[in-house]
């Protein structure tokens, strides 16, 4: 089942004589319980495309649709809902609310619907991610590696349609990059959950299902593993 | 979202809601003495008015008015009451004022009422100025409401001054949270969820300080009204203001405060919403300048730290607007006032106090009395205490002179055209007299002043005229008016006419406190000759005067028991004012400290919203210039180094009002000098400099320590962990 199906991307920043073309016309398809890496030099455009796929940014033309909602279509107001309810968001920088536990961070996108997550749905992110002894926390007070923890527990709180994760490893250290792509492995095998991960890092790349290599905000080649 | 964010925001961050705290509260006091002050002063002036008007609304003027037109003038629907004006009643006219219930229908009824009983419009009279402060306007009156406009537009200016105070705060508090609403807007708050949970913030934030606001605001005003009391307690004719508060204004303050908070934070949070998530999470609060600017003259003073600290200060112009702009007015203000009050009492000095300080010591008017009425001259001129008391009463009438009659200096100057207008065809010019009537004994002196035989036979006349051409009117200097062939003069008024004989021509006055018109032929005369056919061709003012001169040098305490015992000697059928020059000359300067008080409280109260300002944006910028200065410690500033990046900001905050004042108030002083014709040097040896000195101190001292406090708490920051770790931001 094709989960997002994106068509002629392109996006280009600047005006007249200044623009610069970030994407330029990028197609692709992904099927649920994919687990597809996204794999770039600097400046190629991968994040772009991620803030694109993620309703975070408008793309200058072509269309964009994740689980039948065609992105293009949304106002303002219903692409946050849109953002809330599909998809989960992971960023190197983590981006935590400071003044908020890991638990209300962690809470936040059900919240914002007013709605009580499920328990053991709950507990169960919360202990698969190992951060069940930190949710009093304020984000401060937990490591780079926790933190990201929390962020990826707050993406994927909602159950979303599919994850994106934007450079998840960038600012961790080595052992505390591996524990995190293994949890993003684990989910994806036990939660049958989407994700589509941003790196510049072959080797964590070589973890996912499907590598897609961006050149100059161009996909040059696109391979599944297994 | 409210519960879970915004509580916990408010709680972890002091700094931010104490700054939208503190401009909420000092903005609603503001507005809140304002309009107390406005209804004190609209309430006193109602007072006035109806002490010395009455507080009838309409009147009609007749000549007969019967039991039955008055009891029919009450049977009008919209009639309150209406009744005989006995004081100004006389036989040949009846005045009757009317009250109505509805007064906004005045300019209607009146004319239906004058028409019923028979009367035209001119019988009509309103109390317009009255019914004009309950913005009752003659809808005949093309000019427009003149006093409402102006309160409006004061409301308006003041509401707008607050919108940008408290706007101020929210946007500093915003700009360090854009950041975060990217977070949560990336996560699927949406724009109207954030705009709700800003809204409810300002609102939580503000109620209390509203509250508070208005009740220190009545209480300052309060404070106002006795100082307004304590300083013009002596002023003559004025009444005690006794402070009032009405609800409404209180409804009116809160209400338009609460409007302000929300407007405010809703331009922000409209801003806010309009971001995509993207831009919002990009955003790091730091300092941005748009364009690449040079601060040429710090740099040339500080160096880099120069170039940086003016750079940081062109990035912070929006936030810093207020603060500039408060600092700038209130100095602006004070320094101007200061100086103004210093050119005033000069003024009132050169052309009062020492004009007059040896012609009188206390002045008494007999209220509707003519001079022939009162008796007791020569009891007055018999106390011990007094050395020299005349009384007087002045009249007005008119003269015909012919051009040869005009001086030769006066002929030389341009004659008569130019002060007296066309002349009638028989070439003759109209000259307005003033005949001033003095008792005999005091006329008597006068003539030996003068230097001729004293008699009772006839007038003398004050023969000069200002020379306005090679004087001012401060330093007036005067050239004989007429030829002195004229034995009599003719005075007219109508058709009648009678010649007044002439004794001598002089030019020197009796001593009066008078200051003649400046083109007048003034006539002095013994009250001898103050008799029925003078008075038919003159119009005598409504009242006497009498002017004493104490024995010795006199003291206030001599003065008031002076003052005392004439007051008891004059029966109580008169009704009379009383004023002592040393007593006088108190009252003004009190009047003056007052007014100097009350505009300098004004003044403190515009330093205080900037320095608050100044305040709320340096504890403000903790979060928004960490990363700044964490980019400065990197890259291997200081701590030193950056604390004199601070001072050269402080400085140039505190210092920039100063700057830009002191040569306007130089510019005014030169104006305002040149313009009331005062010597300059004069002026300057008696410069209120200390008082503005204190003030500019005070500014740069708090503007200082605003920056010495947020500094300190920026420094002591781990600006490392910033550079690395973004959930500060």
């Amino acid at each position: 089942m094709e989960i997002l199906k994106c068509n002629g991307i392109e996006k280009v920043f600047g005006k007249d004589g200044n623009q610069v073309t970030a994407l330029n016309g990028i197609s692709l398809s992904i099927e649920k319980g994919e687990f597809v890496a996204i794999i770039g030099a600097s400046g190629s455009g991968k994040s772009t495309l991620l803030h694109i796929l993620g309703s975070v940014d408008k793309p200058t033309r072509g269309t964009v649709t994740i689980d039948g909602v065609d992105l293009n279509g949304l106002n303002a107001t219903n692409a946050a809902i849109f953002r809330r309810r599909k998809v989960g968001l992971v960023y190197q920088f983590y981006n935590l609310i400071p003044t908020l536990t890991a638990e209300k961070n962690i809470l936040m996108p059900m919240l914002l619907d007013k709605r009580k997550p499920n328990p053991d749905y709950f507990k169960m992110v919360v202990k698969t991610l190992g951060i069940e002894d930190k949710l009093e926390s304020l984000p401060d007070q937990l490591s780079g590696g926790q933190q990201q923890r929390v962020a990826i527990a707050r993406s994927l709180i909602y159950r979303p349609a599919i994850l994106f994760a934007d450079e998840p490893t960038g600012n961790l250290d080595q052992k505390n990059s591996k524990e995190i792509i293994d949890l993003l492995k684990l989910s994806n095998r036990n939660l049958k959950q989407t994700i589509l991960l941003i790196t510049h890092d072959e080797k964590i790349a070589l973890e996912a299902g499907r590598i897609v290599t961006i050149e100059d905000g161009q996909i040059v080649s696109d391979q599944k593993r297994r | 979202m409210w519960k879970d964010y915004s509580k916990s925001y408010i709680k972890n961050n002091h700094a931010s809601s104490i700054s939208i705290m503190s401009a909420a509260l000092i903005a609603t006091m503001f507005l809140s003495l304002l309009c107390s002050i406005a209804y004190n002063f609209w309430v006193y002036d109602v007072e006035q008015i109806i002490l010395d008007e009455g507080s009838w609304q309409g009147r009609i003027v007749c000549e007969t008015l019967s039991p039955d037109d008055l009891s029919m003038l009450c049977q009008f629907a919209n009639v309150e009451k209406a009744v005989i004006n006995e004081e100004l009643s006389k036989k040949e006219k009846i005045v009757a004022d009317v009250y109505f219930n509805n007064t906004r229908t005045v300019y209607r009824d009146m004319p239906l009422i004058a028409a019923r009983l028979g009367l035209n419009e001119d019988s009509i009279q309103y109390n317009s100025l009255l019914l004009s402060r309950y913005f009752i306007h003659d809808p005949d009156d093309a000019t427009p409401p003149m006093l409402l406009t102006m309160y409006l537009v004061i409301l308006v200016i003041v509401a707008v001054s607050l919108i940008l105070i408290i706007r101020g705060s929210f946007e500093l508090s915003m700009n360090a949270r854009i950041h975060q609403f990217g977070i949560f807007s990336s996560i699927g708050a949406t724009p109207r969820q954030i705009r709700t949970c800003l809204l409810q913030e300002a609102v939580v934030l503000s109620i209390l300080p509203m509250l508070f606001g208005s009740m220190f605001g009545i209480l300052i005003s309060y404070g106002v009204i006795k100082a307004v009391n304590f300083f013009a307690s002596d002023v003559s004719g004025r009444h005690q203001a006794v402070f009032q508060y009405h609800p409404s204004i209180f409804a009116v303050t809160v209400f338009i405060s609460f409007l302000t908070v929300i407007f405010s934070a809703w331009i922000p949070a409209r801003k806010l919403g309009r971001m995509t998530p993207l831009e919002a999470i990009r955003n790091t609060s730091g300092l941005l300048l748009k364009k690449t600017k040079h601060s040429r003259f710090l740099s040339y003073i500080f160096g880099i730290k120069g170039e940086l600290a003016g750079n940081a200060l062109k990035a912070q112009k929006k936030s810093l607007r207020i603060s500039t702009l408060s600092l700038l007015l209130s100095f602006l203000g004070f320094s101007i006032m200061v100086c103004f009050t210093t050119l005033a009492n000069i003024s009132t000095r050169y052309t009062y106090f020492e004009r007059y300080q040896d012609v009188w010591d206390i002045m008494i008017t007999l209220k509707d009395t003519e001079i022939l009425d009162f008796g007791l001259t020569n009891e007055l001129q018999d106390i011990s205490k007094i050395q020299d008391a005349t009384v007087y009463q002045k009249a007005k009438s008119v003269t015909f002179l012919p051009e040869e009659l005009q001086s030769d200096e006066l002929s030389s100057l341009g004659g008569l055209e130019p002060v007296a207008g066309t002349p009638k065809t028989d070439g003759q010019f109209q000259v307005p007299v003033l005949v001033v009537a003095l008792d005999d004994t005091s006329f008597l002196n006068f003539c030996s002043q003068i230097g001729i035989t004293p008699s009772l036979d006839g007038a003398i006349v004050l023969n000069q005229i200002w020379d306005s051409i090679n004087s001012n009117f401060r330093y007036k200097e005067y050239i004989p008016f007429v030829k002195e062939d004229n034995q009599a003069t003719t005075l007219y008024k109508n058709d009648k006419t009678l010649d007044i004989p002439v004794l001598s021509y002089t030019r020197t006055s009796p001593v009066l406190r008078e200051e003649y018109d400046n083109y007048a032929l003034v006539h002095f005369i013994p009250l001898t000759m103050w008799n029925k056919t003078l008075m038919e061709v003159c119009e005598a003012g409504p009242d006497s005067y009498i002017r004493i001169l104490s024995n010795g040098t006199a003291n206030l305490a001599d003065l008031n028991s002076l003052e005392q015992e004439i007051v008891q000697l004059v029966p109580e059928q008169y009704e009379i004012e009383s004023e002592n020059r040393i007593q006088e000359r108190l009252s003004n300067d009190s009047l003056i400290q007052g007014m100097v008080m009350i505009l300098g409280a004004f003044c403190i109260l515009l330093a205080i919203i900037g320095i608050a300002d100044v305040f709320s944006n340096t504890l403000g910028f903790l979060s928004q210039r960490k990363r700044e200065f964490a980019q400065y410690m990197s890259i291997g500033l200081t701590p030193q180094e950056m604390r004199k990046m601070f001072y050269i900001e402080a400085f140039v905050i505190a210092g920039k009002p100063l700057l830009i004042t002191l040569p306007l108030t130089i510019l005014f002083v030169q104006f305002a000098t040149t313009a009331s014709y005062l010597d300059p040097v004069v002026f300057w040896s008696e410069a209120p400099v200390l008082p503005i000195l204190i003030f500019a101190a005070a500014i740069v001292l708090f503007v200082g320590l605003a920056y010495y406090i947020g500094g300190k708490r920026l420094l002591q920051c781990n600006l490392n962990e910033t550079l690395r770790n973004d959930t500060l931001i």
